[in-house]
């Protein structure tokens, strides 16, 4: 293979990476717990400006950029420090919902905290150098090779190692009894509250181990891209990521891997390469078209996504609950257990 | 003293057009149960067919009723093609959410498609600017103060005094209720989704007028604003967004021009998440509460 085809795959597996990192971690928000986070792309943004800050050393050692910190750490670093920077601002923002809001009413306010986050690191340059944004972040595994496409292949295996991680860890999550009062939480929040879970601790954990998530996804983006800028993390991708898990399947396991390949690599990233036809905002605007209309069309054709989230009947919790035999649906147990019918 | 006077002007003409468009997505999510983020493609949507005639030759003022005309069309074939299927089909308000979020990117991204990101700007009659107490604004800016002004009264009379409006007011508190005291939730529903479908149209308009660019994102950045207005104002009462409107617009000018302008749109959005924070349902709280938006 030439290596502009390699360089091509390359880039289109990290970012397939990327997505999927960040899809798992607005699963465990939306699909497991219920909340839908709107400002969902801030925290990947978080990630990826604490990793530029920590690794590019002092201000103006790197052409006319401003910046606050501006340390220059060595590789797992800042790719840690972006999970707790994220994490910590994802339990901050999460304090928000402390005031319990309708689930609706709460997005559109994470959909403004969100276009406050843009415009503030817009506007006050000193943070992360405002619109221009960071550029010329080093690569962490510079060192090891000069091969410029041997390093793009170590750098997708890098991000598969933290991918396959954060996937494994939210799987933990989601079968643990964690999870079951995180969806308790999702399917009545009254209830939840009633059998005595701690409500505003299960969200405000939701919100610090999602935000962290998404700002590891932040971390090994802006490490390989090199460059972070408000128009990076614009409030739309958000909304790419929840198509995403939308095609895939809400609160399944899988089911963000699926969607994260499906609509945002695909989509996105593949026609970018597309020959370019029509005015130059036209591929863009019908991506954006079709990201529309795949919202509509799933909701309506298939809600639970392609690869739906499992029932869950613990034949044992429901012959002690002295369920009726001959009842035609199941219930899911969670639901039972969150209205109080399993005894626990 | 004379400054301070000066941005209140701008002010009031900002918060003009943001009554028109919050007295209407109030209005839809009185009556509807849900958060249309499809109304700033809508605004978008009118102000281009306002262009189109414009372009075409008709004045400005026929241009907005065509304007408003159509985008009263679309939010009622909204309404009626997609948002009522979906509300039969679910309950859920992620999914009604999403589905207002798709179909806004849909209308936004369909007129960027045919329009390309360029900005465009109608033809005005020769306009003065007009001096009074400090305050400087154009007669056009007048007349969409004056729109605004006028809309509002037809509402409240609306409201008040005819047995829609009435209608409106109670299926927006109690949509039971209401059926079963025998008033027809659809026709009201059709109603209300076509009158604030014009008022989309109104805002959309006079905001091209106003701040004369017009490209596919106009509306919906300036619907941020509308949202934070009908928030603050107490989300579901009309009486609110006006009130709500009047707040945000002039904080937002006043702030623009003391400050620096990049902050305008933060100190409106602090404002609105102050607001979640200490009285989520808002200065009028009657409808907000009864849709159970904070607990």
């Amino acid at each position: 293979m030439s290596s502009a085809w390699q360089f091509y795959i390359a880039t289109l597996v990290i970012y397939a990476f990327v997505y999927i990192i960040a899809a798992s971690g607005l699963n465990l928000q939306f699909g497991v717990a219920g909340i839908y986070n709107f400002a969902f792309i801030i925290f990947q943004a978080a990630g990826a400006y604490t990793t530029g800050v920590l690794s590019l050393g002092r201000p103006g050692s790197t052409g006319l950029q401003t910046y606050i910190l501006g340390l220059h750490l060595p590789f797992p670093v800042p790719l840690l420090v972006s999970g707790v920077v994220a994490g910590l601002l994802g339990v901050g923002v999460g304090a928000v919902t402390i005031r319990r809001l309708r689930a609706d009413y709460l997005a559109i306010a994470l959909l403004v905290i969100s276009l406050i986050a843009t415009d503030l690191v817009t506007n006050a340059t000193g943070l992360f150098n405002g619109a221009t944004g960071l550029s010329l972040i080093p690569q962490p595994f510079a060192s090891v090779t000069s091969s410029s496409t041997a390093y793009d292949w170590i750098y997708a295996a890098y991000a598969g190692v933290v991918c396959i991680l954060v996937v494994l860890a939210v799987r933990v999550i989601i079968r643990s009894p964690l999870g079951r009062c995180l969806r308790a939480l999702r399917e009545n929040e009254n209830a939840a509250a009633a059998i005595g879970k701690n409500v505003a601790g299960l969200r405000l954990f939701v919100f610090g181990v999602g935000g962290a998530i998404a700002g590891l996804s932040g971390s090994v983006l802006v490490s390989f891209t090199q460059a972070w800028a408000p128009s990076s993390w614009l409030y739309g991708e958000t909304f790419v990521l929840f198509t995403a898990l939308i095609v895939g399947g809400v609160g399944s396991n899988l089911g963000p891997v699926l969607g994260a390949l499906l609509v945002p690599v695909v989509l996105a990233e593949g026609s970018r390469y597309l020959p370019a036809f029509g005015a130059p905002t036209l591929v863009p605007s019908l991506e954006w078209i079709l990201i529309g209309v795949i919202l509509v069309v799933f909701l309506w054709f298939r809600p639970t996504g392609l690869i739906p989230e499992p029932r869950r009947v613990y034949p044992r919790a429901w012959r002690a609950g002295g369920a009726d035999e001959n009842r035609p649906n199941l219930v899911d147990d969670d639901q039972r257990v969150a209205q109080g019918l399993v005894a626990r | 003293m004379q400054t301070l006077a000066l941005y209140v002007g701008f002010g009031l003409v900002t918060a003009s057009i943001l009554c028109v468009g919050a007295i209407g997505f109030t209005l839809q999510f009185g009556i509807s149960n849900l958060f249309n983020l499809a109304f700033g493609a809508t605004m978008t949507a009118a102000a281009f067919i306002a262009y189109i005639c414009n372009a075409a030759g008709l004045d400005i003022w026929a241009s907005l009723v065509l304007g408003s005309l159509g985008a009263a069309a679309l939010s009622y074939l909204l309404n009626r093609g997609i948002y009522l299927p979906f509300k039969k089909r679910t309950t859920s308000l992620f999914t009604l959410i999403m589905v207002t979020l798709g179909v806004g990117l849909v209308i936004q991204y369909g007129i960027e498609a045919i329009w390309g990101a360029t900005d465009f700007s109608y033809t005005l009659g020769p306009g003065r600017s007009l001096h009074f107490a400090g305050m400087v604004v154009t007669t056009t800016q007048l007349i969409v103060i004056g729109i605004a002004v006028g809309a509002a009264v037809v509402m409240h009379l609306l409201l008040r005094y005819t047995r829609l409006g009435k209608a409106m007011r109670a299926v927006a508190v109690n949509e039971r209720l209401a059926r079963n005291c025998g008033i027809p939730v659809r026709i009201v529903a059709d109603s209300t989704w076509v009158i604030s479908g014009v008022l989309s149209g109104l805002a959309g308009v006079t905001l091209v007028m106003d701040v004369q660019t017009l490209n596919s994102s106009t509306g919906t950045e300036f619907f941020i604003l509308i949202v934070a207005a009908a928030v603050l104002g107490g989300i579901g009462s009309p009486y609110g967004a006006m009130i709500g409107s009047i707040i945000i617009g002039v904080v937002a000018e006043v702030s623009a021009g003391f400050l620096n302008p990049a902050f305008k749109d933060i100190t409106s959005f602090a404002i609105l998440i102050v607001v979640l924070l200490l009285r989520p349902t808002g200065v009028i709280r009657s409808v907000a509460s009864a849709k159970e938006v904070a607990r």
